[in-house]
Parts: C-alpha cells; sequence; structure tokens
C-alpha cells in the first residue's frame, strides 16, 4: 500500500483538538476504578511472600478464615492449577510451595473492611525455608547457579522461544561475518554499560472491582489491555470468554505498567467465594513490589569495528536483560534489545546475543519502550566513545553511519521511505547543536527507533434515526489521545464532524477486539478498523443518497454533513436526512478491521530465538539533541532545554502528538538521572516510595522543542500515521549521557546517572589525568 | 472488637455542609471519597508525595491524604467538583482542555486546585513561579509543558487580558 493522499505539513493549519473524555477529566466527575463501589462490596488484601527465594513448609489460614468480618482466604489449594504466561507458562495466581520475589502472592483475603482484611491477613501462618537467592545477572548464567525454577524444563512455553535454566529466552542476530571484519578494523571500540531497573510508575496505582451475577462475572479494572486481562482470567479460572466482561473506567496512565494480565482473577476468585462483590486498590507500596511491570535492568557489552574515516564495519554485542522471577510478557525482550544495541546503523557484519535472565527480583515487563531506552542509552553512549575514538563529531559519525531511505540495517531490512538523516538534521538545528556554551553546559545527541506494531483490531461504527454516530471500538485510552482521535477518522471518511460522534470503548463485551494500550498501536491499527468501518457506513449513505438524487453511488461525495453529487454540491441531501430514512429501512451499521501490515523481509540475517522483532514494520525514527549544564561540584546534571525531531510518519492529532513527545522525554529524563531501583542482597527494593523513587517534577522539566519529519510511509497505519507514544522515551537518557560525557571527558556507565555516579566519574576522569600527568 | 471511636463532623465543602460520623483518625482524603462521596479529588500515594489529593482549605493547598477530616471543621473545604460556577467551566479547566494539558487525567484535579491557589496568591506569575507552584504535583503523562501553559493562560484570563 502507498499512501497518496496530501499529507500536512507543520505549519499547515489544523483544528484545535479538545478531548473528548476532557470534560470528564477536569471536572472530576470521570470515575477511575478505584471511585467505583457496589452495595455489599468486600476489601481485598494479599499476603506476600516473606522471603525472596524459599520453600513454603507450612501455611495456615484457619485463623483468618475465623476472623469475624472475613467473608473469603484463598491460596492455590482453592483456584485450578494452571501455569500461565504469553511466553513461558512458568507462573501461578499464588505461589505453590516455592516464592520467588517478595511480591509474590501467597494468600489473599476479602473482608467486610480493608482494615480487617489486613488483620487477616497478617494472621495467615507461613513458615519456609530459605533458598539461595539469584540477583546477578552474569552469576546467574553460569552454569553451578541455584535455578530460580528447579521445574523449568517441565514448562511449556511459546515455539520461538530459546531456553536454558536460568536463561528464560535467548535470541540472537547475526548477518555477516563479524569476527573477520573486526579483525580486519582499523580501531576496535569496546565498552560496557549497567542500567538499572526502573518503573512505569503511574499516578493512579492500579485497582479491580469484581462482581458475578450467576456464572458471569464483570470486572472493572484499571488495565491498558482488557482482551488481555479477559484472556488470562479465563485461562486461570477455566471460563469461556463470553462468561467474562472487562470494563475499563478511565485509567489514570499506564506507560506499560498496566499492561498484561494482573489481578483481574485474583479478585474475581475472591469475590466467587464470598459471594459478594470485591474491590481491590493498590498501595503505592504495592505499585511498586508487585506487579510483573518493572522496566527491566540490563548489562550490556558493545564491540565496535570502524575504519579511520568513522565507517562501521563490524558490531559485536552481549546482553544479559533481569527477568527477574516469572516471565510476564518479557519473553521478545532479548530480540528487540539486541536491534537497539546492533542500532539503526548501516553495519553489515553483526552478532548481539541477548538472555533474559532469572533473579529473585519483580518480574519485568513491558514499560513504554521495553528494552529501547536503556539500550539506546548504552549504544549512543558507546557511539559517541566511537567518535571520541576517531576524532569524529558525534553528529557526523552518526550522519555517516545512519541508516536511511534504501539503506540495509543491521539486520537485513531494506527501509522504504524513512526520515531519520532528517531527524538528525531538525533537532541539530533546533538544538544550536555547534554553537559557543559555557564550559558547565554541552549538548548531547542521540538517535533512535522503534518499530509499529502490526495487530489485528476491531471496531464497529453506527449513525442512528437522528444522524448523531457512535464509534464502538475494542481500543483502550490510557491518555494518550489515540482513541480520541478515532472520532476525527470517522468524520473524515462520513463527511461529519468528530463532535458527531459518541465513542463506546473500553468494553470487552462490547466491542470487537484489540490489542490494548500497548506498542504504541492503538491509531496504527484501530484506526484502519475504524476507517474500514465508517467505510461501509459511508457506502451505505451514498447508495441512500444516489436514490434520494438519482444519481450514481459513485458519483456521490459525503461532505460537510451533506451526501451531494460530485461537481454539483447543490444537489445534496443532509445526513441526517438519509439516517432517517435508514431508520425505517437498513440500519447503518459498519463494521471493520482491515489486514494488518506483514513484516518486511530479512535478507542476509540469521535470528536465533526469533519472535518477529528484527524485522521493523512502518519503523519510526528520532533524534534527541539535550543540552545539559552540570554542576562538577556535586555531579548534579541539569537538563535545560531538549529539541526532538521525530518521523512517526503522518501526524493525526498534533496536539496529543507534541504531548507524546514532551512526556516521554521528561520520563526519559528521569530514568536518565534519578530513576533507578535499589536492591539489598536478598533482591527486596529498598525505594519503593515516591520520595526514594523521584520522578521528575514541573520545576525539574526543560522547554522541550519537537519537530515532526512527516514523509509517505509504505504499508503503515491509516493515513501515512505511524506509533508514536513510545518513541520519545528512547533516546532522551541516551542524549544526557553525550552532554555529560562531554562535560566530564568520558561516560558515565551506570544508568541512572545519579549526582553520586557522575561525581565519581569525574573524580574518575581527574585521577586518570593525574596520572597521565605523572606518566608523561 | 474496640468501641467505636467515630466522632460527629460536619464538613463544608464547595459551600455544602456534609454532616459526618467517622473515626477521628481519618484523613480528610478518605472521608471526602467515600462519606461526603465526592471521588474527583485522588489517591496517588497516601504519603505527600504525588498532589493528586490536593485540595483547598479556606483557599491553601492541602494535600488532603495527610490531613485529619476532624482538622477541617469550620474551615472552607474546595474540591475539584467545586471550580464549575453556573454550569461553567472554571478558566484552568477550560485551559487545560484546550492547551493539550489533560492526558490520563488522574492527576489533574490536584494540578487544578494548586494551580487555583498560586493564582490566587500570585496573578501574575513568572514561568518559574508557576514551575515552583505546581512542583508538589506529579504528572507523569504531559511533561508539564502544556500544563504550565494553561497555567500562563489562565493568569492572563483572570487578569483580564
Amino acid at each position: 500500500m502507498t499512501v497518496t493522499e496530501p499529507r500536512p505539513t507543520n505549519d499547515a493549519p489544523r483544528p484545535r483538538f479538545v478531548r473528548a473524555d476532557g470534560p470528564d477529566k477536569v471536572t472530576g466527575t470521570g470515575r477511575y476504578t478505584a471511585d467505583l463501589t457496589l452495595t455489599g462490596v468486600l476489601a481485598a488484601k494479599f499476603r506476600y511472600a516473606d522471603h525472596t527465594h524459599a520453600r513454603i513448609t507450612r501455611l495456615d489460614v484457619s485463623a483468618a478464615r475465623s476472623m469475624p468480618g472475613v467473608l473469603a482466604v484463598l491460596t492455590a489449594d482453592d483456584v485450578p492449577d494452571v501455569r500461565y504466561g504469553p511466553f513461558v507458562q512458568d507462573r501461578t495466581l499464588f505461589a505453590r510451595d516455592v516464592v520467588r520475589f517478595e511480591g509474590e502472592i501467597v494468600a489473599a483475603v476479602a473482608a467486610t473492611t480493608a482494615e480487617i482484611a489486613q488483620r487477616a491477613v497478617d494472621a495467615i501462618v507461613v513458615e519456609y525455608e530459605p533458598l539461595p537467592v539469584v540477583t546477578d545477572l552474569e552469576a546467574a548464567l553460569a552454569a553451578d547457579s541455584p535455578l530460580v525454577h528447579e521445574g523449568w524444563e517441565s514448562y511449556g512455553s511459546a515455539d520461538p522461544i530459546v531456553r536454558d535454566r536460568n536463561d528464560a529466552s535467548f535470541s540472537s542476530i547475526t548477518k555477516g561475518d563479524p569476527d573477520a571484519a573486526m579483525a580486519a578494523a582499523d580501531l576496535v571500540v569496546t565498552s560496557r554499560y549497567v542500567a538499572d531497573a526502573s518503573h512505569a510508575a503511574p499516578i493512579e496505582p492500579r485497582a479491580v472491582l469484581a462482581q458475578w451475577e450467576g456464572d458471569k462475572v464483570t470486572i472493572w479494572t484499571s488495565t491498558q489491555v482488557p482482551y488481555d486481562a479477559r484472556a488470562g482470567v479465563c485461562e486461570t479460572l477455566e471460563l469461556p470468554a463470553n462468561r467474562v466482561r472487562i470494563i475499563v473506567p478511565h485509567l489514570g496512565g499506564g506507560f506499560g505498567g498496566k499492561c498484561g494480565f494482573h489481578y483481574e482473577a485474583h479478585v474475581a476468585a475472591l469475590a466467587r467465594a464470598a459471594r459478594r462483590p470485591v474491590r481491590l486498590v493498590f498501595s503505592r507500596r504495592e505499585e511498586f513490589l508487585a506487579p510483573d511491570r518493572r522496566r527491566e535492568g540490563m548489562v550490556i557489552d558493545i564491540t565496535t569495528g570502524l575504519r579511520r574515516d568513522g565507517t562501521i564495519v563490524a558490531r559485536t554485542g552481549w546482553i544479559a536483560i533481569d527477568n527477574g522471577a516469572y516471565t510476564a510478557d518479557s519473553g521478545f525482550f532479548p530480540q528487540l534489545a539486541a536491534m537497539h544495541v546492533a542500532g539503526p546503523y548501516r553495519i553489515p557484519n553483526v552478532r548481539v546475543e541477548a538472555h533474559l535472565v532469572y533473579t529473585n527480583h519483580q518480574p519485568s515487563g513491558s514499560v513504554r519502550a521495553p528494552t529501547a531506552p536503556q539500550a539506546c542509552w548504552a549504544l549512543e553512549s558507546h557511539t559517541d566513545e566511537l567518535a571520541r575514538a576517531v576524532g569524529m563529531d558525534p553528529v557526523a559519525i552518526r550522519k555517516l553511519n545512519a541508516v536511511d531511505t534504501g539503506a540495509e540495517g543491521p539486520s537485513g531490512q531494506t527501509y522504504d521511505e524513512i526520515g531519520l538523516q532528517q531527524c538528525i538534521d531538525a533537532a541539530t538545528a533546533a538544538a544550536g547543536y555547534g554553537g559557543e556554551l559555557p564550559d558547565d553546559e554541552a549538548i548531547g545527541v542521540a538517535i533512535g527507533w522503534w518499530p509499529s506494531f502490526s495487530a489485528p483490531s476491531g471496531a464497529y461504527v453506527r449513525i442512528d434515526g437522528d444522524g448523531s454516530g457512535q464509534i464502538i471500538t475494542g481500543a483502550q485510552e490510557c491518555g494518550t489521545g489515540a482513541v480520541m482521535t478515532l472520532r476525527q477518522l470517522a468524520a473524515d471518511e462520513l463527511g461529519m464532524q468528530p463532535e458527531d460522534f459518541q465513542l463506546i470503548y473500553q468494553d470487552t463485551s462490547v466491542a470487537p477486539y484489540d490489542m490494548g494500550a500497548t506498542g504504541s498501536q492503538t491509531l496504527f491499527n484501530n484506526g484502519r478498523a475504524v476507517v474500514a468501518a465508517a467505510g461501509q457506513v459511508a457506502e451505505q449513505l451514498k447508495q441512500l443518497a444516489a436514490e434520494q438524487l438519482e444519481a450514481s453511488p459513485a458519483d456521490i461525495v459525503l461532505a460537510d454533513g451533506q451526501a451531494h453529487v460530485a461537481g454539483t454540491p447543490s444537489r445534496s441531501v443532509p445526513i441526517t436526512e438519509l439516517a432517517g430514512i435508514a431508520a425505517g429501512g437498513e440500519l447503518l451499521i459498519g463494521h471493520g478491521s482491515g489486514q494488518p501490515p506483514g513484516a518486511p523481509p530479512l535478507v542476509g540475517s540469521s535470528c536465533v530465538g526469533d519472535v518477529g522483532m528484527a524485522a521493523f514494520i512502518a519503523p519510526q525514527f528520532s533524534c534527541h539533541a539535550v543540552r545539559v549544564k552540570l554542576d562538577r561540584d556535586t555531579g548534579v546534571a541539569r537538563v535545560l532545554e531538549v529539541s526532538t525531531a521525530h518521523d512517526s510518519g503522518t501526524i493525526l492529532n498534533p496536539v496529543g502528538a507534541h504531548g507524546q513527545v514532551e512526556g516521554g522525554v521528561l520520563m526519559g529524563i528521569g530514568q536518565a538521572l534519578t530513576e533507578g531501583t535499589r536492591y539489598d542482597d536478598d533482591g527486596r527494593q529498598r525505594n519503593a516510595a515516591m520520595l526514594e523513587y523521584k520522578l521528575q517534577t514541573c520545576a525539574d522539566a526543560p522547554t522541550i522543542r519537537t519537530t515532526f519529519i512527516e514523509i509517505p510511509t509504505p504499508d503503515a497505519g491509516p493515513r501515512g500515521a505511524k506509533g508514536l507514544a513510545e518513541a520519545p522515551n528512547v533516546a532522551t537518557a541516551a542524549a544526557i549521557s553525550n552532554a555529560i560525557a562531554a562535560i566530564v571527558g568520558r561516560p558515565v556507565r551506570q544508568l541512572p546517572m545519579t549526582a553520586e555516579r557522575v561525581w565519581e566519574t569525574i573524580a574518575d576522569a581527574a585521577e586518570a589525568a593525574a596520572q597521565d600527568g605523572v606518566a608523561s | 472488637m474496640s468501641q467505636s471511636l467515630d466522632r460527629d463532623l460536619v464538613l463544608t465543602v464547595n459551600g455544602i455542609a456534609y454532616p459526618v460520623s467517622v473515626d477521628h483518625g481519618r484523613n480528610l482524603l478518605s472521608v471526602l471519597r467515600t462519606e461526603v462521596g465526592l471521588t474527583g479529588t485522588k489517591e496517588g500515594c497516601d504519603d505527600c508525595e504525588c498532589g493528586a489529593c490536593m485540595v483547598l482549605l479556606d483557599g491553601q493547598p492541602v494535600n488532603s491524604c495527610s490531613y485529619l477530616a476532624a482538622q477541617a471543621v469550620g474551615r472552607e473545604i474546595t474540591t475539584v467538583e467545586g471550580m464549575v460556577r453556573d454550569g461553567e467551566l472554571h478558566p484552568i479547566q477550560r485551559n487545560l482542555l484546550e492547551e493539550g494539558g489533560v492526558q490520563c487525567g488522574f492527576c489533574t484535579p490536584g494540578m487544578i486546585m494548586s494551580a487555583t491557589a498560586l493564582l490566587a496568591r500570585t496573578p501574575d506569575p513568572t514561568d518559574e513561579d508557576i514551575r515552583i507552584g505546581l512542583s508538589g504535583n506529579l504528572c507523569r503523562c504531559t511533561g508539564y509543558a502544556k500544563i504550565i501553559a494553561a497555567v500562563r493562560r489562565t493568569a492572563a484570563d483572570l487578569r483580564g487580558e
């Protein structure tokens, strides 16, 4: 498919977009899950593991069960014995025999008040035999390491997943002959970078409310992926899909943290056992400790061979990714991380290997652009090391090696129209790169990429007898505005206004499937579905109008609320009038899905553990240029300005798109400087609170300038749109790293680059300089 | 079970008096959300860290998660539900929408209350004033730029410019 519609430029006037759910949100009338209640509702509380790795030798809930006000206490014995997981079926709803991280659920209680539920949780007796704790990624891969899952070989797993002991998923990308090319290179540079784990940290802690009516359960939940949540409930409680209804009220942010299947089944099981509605509301501490959605820590080794002119001839990489205790949706992380360590560069010889390593940490899962900010930070910091090694400008070495239209990338994909080179030019120009700066300031530059995710998706569009429209979609709104933008697409297809449509969404029993607010895929896939559904209604309207206007349906144009004959606007009939006619006959109902774009071919490469992540569909590109001021005495880095350029295809909702970039950049600044989870020797989080795990505040926020490079994109979403929500989170930390390294003279090799770590790097650089002075 | 420690209180919220009977240890946030029944004020951390629970007490911004309901007796409590007057959005509400300062919306009620307090004491704020004034309210979605723009525009609107 080639997109042929004219594309607006950045300067073209566009209507101001006000989101349809906005009035609910600014007046406080919008309901989030924790705002809901039902008559007779009980409060749920979990008993978490007392150890990070231990065998349960005794579990006695009798005292808790007999407490007044307690209506249900559940353990593994009270639910079907089902191991689940999208890639590796390695976990159960409740711990069976062994606990493997501090947030593992041993038992659940439903009681008349939260206080009673907590007292009952505390009254549950659990005795343990401690097991060796696994926290070090490299040690965990050694042949003599204790196993996190002794029974790993008995687990089921998805076909492409390659596993071995504590390695839950291995993947590699190989192209050309990297060993020979490395040996022949003029220069070889090797780097190691280590990224700490971090958190999505949406401001809304998750909540679940479940109610059974007969053999059907309705679950209101703060999930980004209602159909995944439904699938999880069906799998673990052994229910057919049509008896589980997931409804998502307004969702208070997710950033991947609310992807996957979490506690919907626990709460549904409690509600069934108690014969009452049950509600779970997480505390902030639980939000940090329990979900299988931590951003993964990583160890990254990169070696690059270059010619003296800066041309990259070979790259090898080795990556260890902290999977934590269970495999959530992390099975695809190794291949995606390998792509980000290979990077958006023209490299003829590549070998990158990546391991997903079990530890006794909280499980990792998709957080906004999973693996990318850390891997990009490592790769792009390394790229500046390459520039220093060959004496080139960091931007020049990127321009020389970065992929472009028609070029072949590291996995053997040849790109159609892409705008990475334009992104580099636009971001560096906006930043004033190359200009004079005080000696405590520098501009760091980094490039990033991210795929668009192609997936099945569905929607219905209908127009009722009064001419008002409804879009009934499986898509999930997590705040990005992507679902809100669907009104514009339907309106354009039907010659109506966005305000003519109400959105019905986030209800699995009402709308057809969509993957959810994940993978930046909502507009890419559900936009296609809405356009297809609206297109069916448009055909119906044209047929009706043709009969009214005595013309051919092919000659009917829908515009400005009218159906008119092409070239003769005066021969027209209002769409509301056609809707009235249809209400007495064949109703105006469209359904749409459309064929998802297929994966582009890879030539000359081979992948082990191939989960489809080496071929980027409608790839997005970005360049971030960040001006940083560094206090050398304290190591405190302050981000002054961020200039970004993004190729995310056509921008359908500019206000929303700028908001995505600005939010992604600020999250990236947090990852760069302050957001890192600290663990004790037993694998427990030491900073599971917002004062100790510091998000960026309004006072920290820099000026952010954004340019969108809108170029024709083959095989993209509606009107040439690609994804967007994750891409802005990729390159910011890397650009900050390069600014700090430019000031200090060497990179900080651990993420986040806290003041202490920056200060240590400054001290190390000074010591090295002093030794050089002595040596000379 | 221990004997009831409930106290009869009257809370004045958005100009309406609400008699409630609550344990003396209950925080204002939970009483607003449960007994008073106004859920616009959100709980993000229960520890004064995120600002989602911000309300005004006699015009002063307070994290209601860490403030006893009993301490609010006799004072005028304003929540986000009290910002709409005569069916019209307050300019800060309208401008947050038009500038794109709302995404998931969970921080929005607290942000509105902090901005209202800021503009009451600083009618012509600099951008730095706005950044400091909203620094007790975490937003994970927007990167704050469009929220700052909305507050700047609201200041001008309220000054009649």
